[in-house]
C-alpha cells in the first residue's frame, strides 16, 4: 500500500558527480562534487553531508569548502572504513550519492564582528577550512583572525598551497606546528597547546573555534580557559558515528544532544562536564 | 463525551474472524514454554488474552525489525527512497505497550519527520486491552503511569465478568464498531462493573519501586557517576536483550546489500542496540562508551532523564521486559531502588 | 567486470562449508555468473594454479599446511577464510587441549611417528586473511555477502555482537527460558541465529565475540546452574585456538586497509 500522505521519506538522495579528486597523503583524498544543474548546496560553514556509494553504504563527511564557493563543493575523505575505502576508489566523473547538509554549523551570524581564533588539530583542518574561508571571503565582517594548525608531521599537512596563502595574508596571522619535524620544516615543533599561550588576544572579543580528534580538546580548551575566553565563546566540532543525519539512529547521541541534529558544532558552555562528550 | 460499546465475550471470535476479513490482524499468542508474541491470527481461538508482555512489543509493526528505506541503480545512478505501509489492526495491546507507542509517535514525528515510521503508522488501527492484574513482578506500570489507559488507541477493550467494555477513541476505532458489528450499548451494570474494576485496581496496583513518578528524573538526573553503573557494567553482557526488547528504543543501523547484479540494490535499516561493543565507536577507532558500564547508564539515561529534556516524558513504560529478557538478571526496579537509596 | 576467478581449497576439515556452496540451489547458479571457477576439487575435476580469489576450508594443523597456505597466499589476491576450521581453528582446536605427541600416539597409534602434527591454527595464525566466513558451516546468505564484498573490493565486518541481538529480532523465545543452556549471549552474531530459529541452540561456532563479558558470563552460569569446567569444555569445541593469542579475524579488514 502507498501511503496517501504525500510526505517525503527522510532519505531522499540525490546524486552528484565528482568533477575534481587529488590524493592529498596516503590516507586522505579531496573531492570536488556538483550537484544536477550545479545547483549549491546551501549549506553553512560547519556542517556535514551524507554521502553514499551504492553497494556500500552511506558514510557522514563533513563540508570542507565555504558557501562562499559556488557550484560545487567539497570534501575531504580519510580512509578508515568501507565507505571512505569506496570513495578512496573514485574519480573524476564517478557519481555518489549526497544527502543533507546536516546539523549545526558555525553561528556565522554570531562571529560577526569579533576576533577569531581557529585552532585545529589533525584532521580538524578540514570543517574548519570551510569557515575560514568563509572568514576570509567576508573578511571585512570580522575582528582580528588568528589560525594556529597542528598536525603530526609535515607530510600530514592538509591544504599547504592554501595556508600558505592564508601564512602570506596580511590581515591573517597563521602559524603551523608539528609533533615530529623532519629537515625542510620551517614551522614550529610540539604540540598546538604550545601556540596559544603565545596569541595576544582580547578575551571578551575572541570567539575560538576549534577542531580536532578528541584528545586535543581537553588540553586546547584549559588553554584557552587561562586566556579567559569564556566558555560560551569556545566553539567546537564533535565527531562521531552517524548513521540517519536526522536524529534517530541513535549512534550519534551526547547526552540528550544528537550530534547530527543539534551539533556537530557546540559551544563549550553546552557540553562542559558532560559525560561522555570530550 | 466518552464513548462505551460493550462486545459479549462469546462474540470475540466472531469479530475478530470478521475483523481479519477486512484487513489483516495481529494479537498475541502463546509461543514456547512462556513466552508470547503479536502475530497474524483469524480467530480469536490462538488470541492469549491473558498474557505477558510479548518478546517484541508492538512497535515491530510501526518500525520493523528490518525495513527498506530506498532502493538504488548504480549506472543511473539514482536512488529511489521508499515507504511501505500496510493496513492492519493490532488487537489487544497493554497500556503499557499504548505508551510506548505514544513515545515513539513524538520521536518519529518530530523534525525532521521520520516518514517511514509515519507512513506504516497511518494504516494500523489500534485496539488496547487492559490489564485487571499485574503480569509479573517485572512490571513497574504504576510508577511509569501507565497501569491505566491513557490514550493512544482507536479503541479499548476491558474484560469484565461476562462481556468487554469497549473505549471508541476515533473514527477509526468507531467505523470498526459500526462496520464489524457484534456491539451493543454499555448499559449501567457494565459501567458500574468497569468502576468497580479500577477501584480494584487501584488497590492492586502500587508504586513498584521505592520512589515516586516525579522523583524519577532528579535520581536519574544526579546518578551519572553512581557506582552502580560499574556494578551493572560488571554483570551486563551486552547481548543487546534489552534494548531489543524494548517498546521505546529506536535505534537502528543503515546497511546497503547490493543485488548479484552489481548494479542494484537495496538500503534498509536494522534495528540496532546501544549495547553494542560498537555502536559509538567512530571509524578511527575512538569509543565513546567502551565500557559496559557506560552503555548501560546510556540506556537508563534516555528512558528516565533524557527524553524528559526532550519531550517532557518518560521513555520506560513499565512493561518489565528489559528484566524479563536480560541475560544477567540486571532488574529495572533493583537498579532505581539502588540509585533512590543512594541519593537518600 | 571481468570475472574474477575463484578456486576453493581445504585443509584440515570437514569439506561441509564446501558442499554448502554446491548446496546453494539457484542462488549458486547466479553466484557462477560473476565468477569463474578454477578449482573446486568437491565439485569439478578441472583444476588450475592461477586465480584471483582462493576461498580455504579447513586449519592448519601440518607443517605442510603452513607451507601450503604461504603459496595460496602469495598467488591469490584475496584470501578468504572460510568457515569455522579456516576462520577461528574451529573442531580441529580441540586438539591443542592435550600434548602434542599424545594426541599424535592416540589417533595413529604405533604409525605415528609417521605423521607429522602441529598446534592447530586458524588461517589468520598463519598469514594475512582478507575475508573471513565464520560458521560451522557458513551461513550461505553471509557468505553470499562476503563474496560481493571480496568482488567489490570493500572490507566485510563480521558483526561484534552477540547472536542474542539476531536472535531476538527474529523473536525466538530464549532458549534459557526453556531451560537450556545456549551460547548466543557470547557467540559472534553474522548468523542470524540460524540454528535457534530452527529450535537448536547456539554451539559458538562463529567465535566469540571480541569483548565476552567473563564476570557477567560467571553470573549467568550460576544462575542457571551450569558448572564452569562443563561451559568451558564447550565453548573449546570451536575456541581452543584463540589462546594462541594471535588477533582477531574481524581486524583484518583494518589490515587490508594498511597494507
Amino acid at each position: 500500500m502507498k501511503p496517501e500522505h504525500g510526505k517525503e521519506s527522510a532519505y531522499i538522495t540525490q546524486p552528484g558527480t565528482i568533477r575534481n579528486t587529488r590524493q592529498m597523503t596516503r590516507l586522505e583524498k579531496y573531492f570536488e562534487i556538483t550537484l544536477p544543474r550545479q545547483r549549491d548546496l546551501g549549506h553553512e560553514p560547519g556542517q556535514f553531508v551524507m554521502v553514499s556509494v551504492p553497494g556500500v553504504g552511506e558514510a557522514p563527511i563533513s563540508i570542507s569548502s565555504s558557501p562562499t564557493k559556488k557550484g560545487c563543493f567539497e570534501l575531504v575523505v580519510r580512509k578508515v572504513g568501507a565507505v571512505s575505502t569506496a570513495l578512496h576508489a573514485l574519480d573524476s566523473g564517478d557519481k555518489v550519492g549526497i544527502r543533507g547538509p546536516f546539523g549545526k554549523g558555525f553561528p556565522t551570524a554570531i562571529l560577526e564582528g569579533n576576533d577569531l581564533l581557529f585552532i585545529a588539530g589533525g584532521l580538524g583542518i578540514v570543517p574548519l577550512r570551510s569557515l575560514i574561508n568563509f572568514v576570509i571571503d567576508n573578511r571585512k565582517d570580522f575582528g582580528k583572525v588568528t589560525i594556529l594548525l597542528g598536525c603530526k608531521t609535515p607530510q600530514d599537512m592538509l591544504f599547504n598551497e592554501e595556508v600558505h596563502q592564508w601564512w602570506k595574508r596580511l590581515d591573517v596571522s597563521c602559524s603551523c606546528t608539528v609533533d615530529r619535524s623532519d629537515p625542510d620544516w620551517k614551522g614550529n615543533v610540539g604540540l598546538i597547546t604550545g601556540l596559544i599561550p603565545g596569541v595576544s588576544l582580547d578575551a571578551e572579543r575572541t570567539f575560538a573555534v576549534v577542531v580536532g580528534p578528541p584528545i586535543m580538546y581537553k588540553f586546547v580548551i584549559l588553554e584557552l580557559l587561562k586566556k579567559d575566553i569564556p566558555e560560551r565563546q569556545i566553539l567546537l566540532s564533535l565527531e562521531r558515528h552517524m548513521k540517519c543525519g536526522v536524529g534517530k539512529c541513535g549512534h550519534c547521541q551526547i547526552g540528550e544532544y544528537y550530534c547530527c541534529q543539534d551539533g556537530p558544532v557546540f559551544s563549550y558552555d553546552r557540553i562542559r562536564g558532560k559525560h561522555e562528550a570530550l | 463525551m466518552d464513548k462505551f460499546v460493550t462486545l459479549n465475550k462469546q462474540d470475540l471470535n466472531d469479530f475478530i474472524v470478521k475483523l481479519s476479513r477486512s484487513q489483516p490482524v495481529m494479537a498475541p499468542v502463546a509461543r514456547g514454554c512462556k513466552s508470547f508474541v503479536f502475530e497474524s491470527v483469524d480467530s480469536a481461538k490462538a488470541i492469549a488474552l491473558h498474557y505477558i508482555p510479548t518478546i517484541l512489543p508492538p512497535k515491530k509493526y510501526f518500525f520493523p525489525q528490518r525495513e527498506t528505506l530506498l532502493t538504488y541503480n548504480k549506472t543511473t545512478p539514482a536512488w529511489d527512497p521508499v515507504l511501505e505501509s500496510r493496513k492492519m489492526a493490532i488487537f489487544g495491546v497493554h497500556t503499557c505497550d499504548l505508551a510506548g507507542i505514544q513515545c515513539l509517535n513524538m520521536v518519529m514525528s518530530a523534525s525532521p519527520q521520520d516518514n517511514n515510521y509515519n507512513a506504516r503508522k497511518e494504516g494500523i488501527t489500534i485496539i488496547g486491552l487492559e490489564c485487571n492484574n499485574y503480569c509479573d513482578e517485572y512490571a513497574s506500570c504504576n510508577v511509569m503511569d501507565n497501569h491505566l489507559p491513557n490514550g493512544g488507541y482507536d479503541l479499548f477493550f476491558t474484560e469484565l465478568p461476562d462481556a468487554f467494555m469497549v473505549h471508541v477513541n476515533s473514527n477509526a476505532g468507531e467505523r470498526i464498531v459500526n462496520d464489524i458489528g457484534f456491539f451493543s450499548a454499555a448499559t449501567p451494570k457494565h459501567t458500574q462493573q468497569l468502576e468497580e474494576m479500577r477501584a480494584r485496581k487501584r488497590e492492586i496496583f502500587k508504586p513498584e519501586v521505592k520512589a515516586g513518578h516525579k522523583q524519577l528524573r532528579g535520581i536519574f538526573a544526579g546518578a551519572f557517576d553512581s557506582r552502580q553503573w560499574d556494578r551493572i557494567g560488571e554483570r551486563c553482557v551486552a547481548c543487546g536483550n534489552c534494548t531489543n526488547v524494548c517498546p521505546t528504543c529506536y535505534c537502528f543501523d543503515v546497511r546497503d546489500e547490493i543485488n548479484l547484479d552489481f548494479n542494484t540494490g537495496t538500503r534498509g535499516r536494522v534495528w540496532d542496540s546501544c549495547q553494542n561493543e560498537e555502536f559509538a565507536q567512530v571509524a578511527g577507532g575512538e569509543n565513546f562508551r567502551k565500557q559496559r558500564g557506560q552503555r548501560q547508564r546510556h540506556r537508563y539515561m534516555r528512558k528516565f532523564n533524557y527524553p524528559v529534556e526532550r519531550f517532557s516524558r518518560y521513555f520506560c513504560t513499565g512493561c518489565g521486559r528489559c528484566s524479563r529478557a536480560c541475560m544477567a538478571k540486571i532488574n529495572l526496579k533493583e537498579t532505581i531502588d539502588a540509585l533512590a537509596e543512594e541519593k537518600r | 567486470m571481468k570475472k574474477m576467478k575463484v578456486a576453493f581449497f581445504d585443509f584440515t576439515c570437514c569439506e561441509g562449508c564446501q558442499l554448502q556452496v554446491a548446496n546453494m540451489g539457484e542462488s549458486l547458479l547466479e553466484v557462477l555468473d560473476l565468477i569463474e571457477l578454477v578449482t573446486f576439487r568437491e565439485v569439478m575435476s578441472e583444476r588450475s594454479e592461477q586465480y584471483d580469489v582462493a576461498i580455504v576450508e579447513g586449519s592448519i594443523t601440518t607443517s605442510h599446511d603452513v607451507e601450503r597456505i604461504k603459496k595460496i597466499r602469495e598467488t591469490a589476491k584475496v584470501l578468504i577464510a572460510y568457515g569455522s576450521c579456516a576462520a577461528i581453528g574451529g573442531i580441529n582446536g580441540m586438539k591443542n587441549n592435550f600434548g602434542l605427541e599424545e594426541i599424535r600416539e592416540y589417533v595413529y597409534k604405533k604409525d605415528a611417528r609417521f605423521f607429522d602434527t602441529i598446534p592447530t591454527r586458524a588461517i589468520h595464525q598463519v598469514v594475512k586473511v582478507d575475508y573471513a566466513v565464520n560458521g560451522c558451516p557458513v551461513y550461505v546468505p553471509e557468505f553470499v555477502k562476503v563474496l560481493k564484498a571480496a568482488l567489490s573490493g570493500i572490507p566485510y565486518r563480521v558483526p561484534d555482537y552477540a547472536v542474542c541481538v539476531e536472535c531476538k529480532l527474529n523473536e525466538n523465545e530464549c532458549m534459557y527460558d526453556k531451560g537450556i543452556t545456549c551460547f548466543g549471549p557470547v557467540t559472534r552474531a553474522g548468523c542470524n541465529s540460524w540454528c535457534i530459529n530452527n529450535n537448536n541452540i547456539c554451539y559458538g561456532c562463529r567465535g566469540l565475540v571480541s569483548n565476552p563479558a567473563l564476570n557477567g558470563q560467571k553470573d549467568i552460569l550460576e544462575k542457571y546452574a551450569v558448572p564452569l569446567p562443563w561451559i568451558e569444555n564447550k565453548m573449546n569445541m570451536y575456541n581452543k585456538p584463540r589462546e594462541l593469542g594471535i588477533d582477531d579475524p574481524a581486524k583484518t579488514e583494518l589490515r587490508k586497509l594498511e597494507s
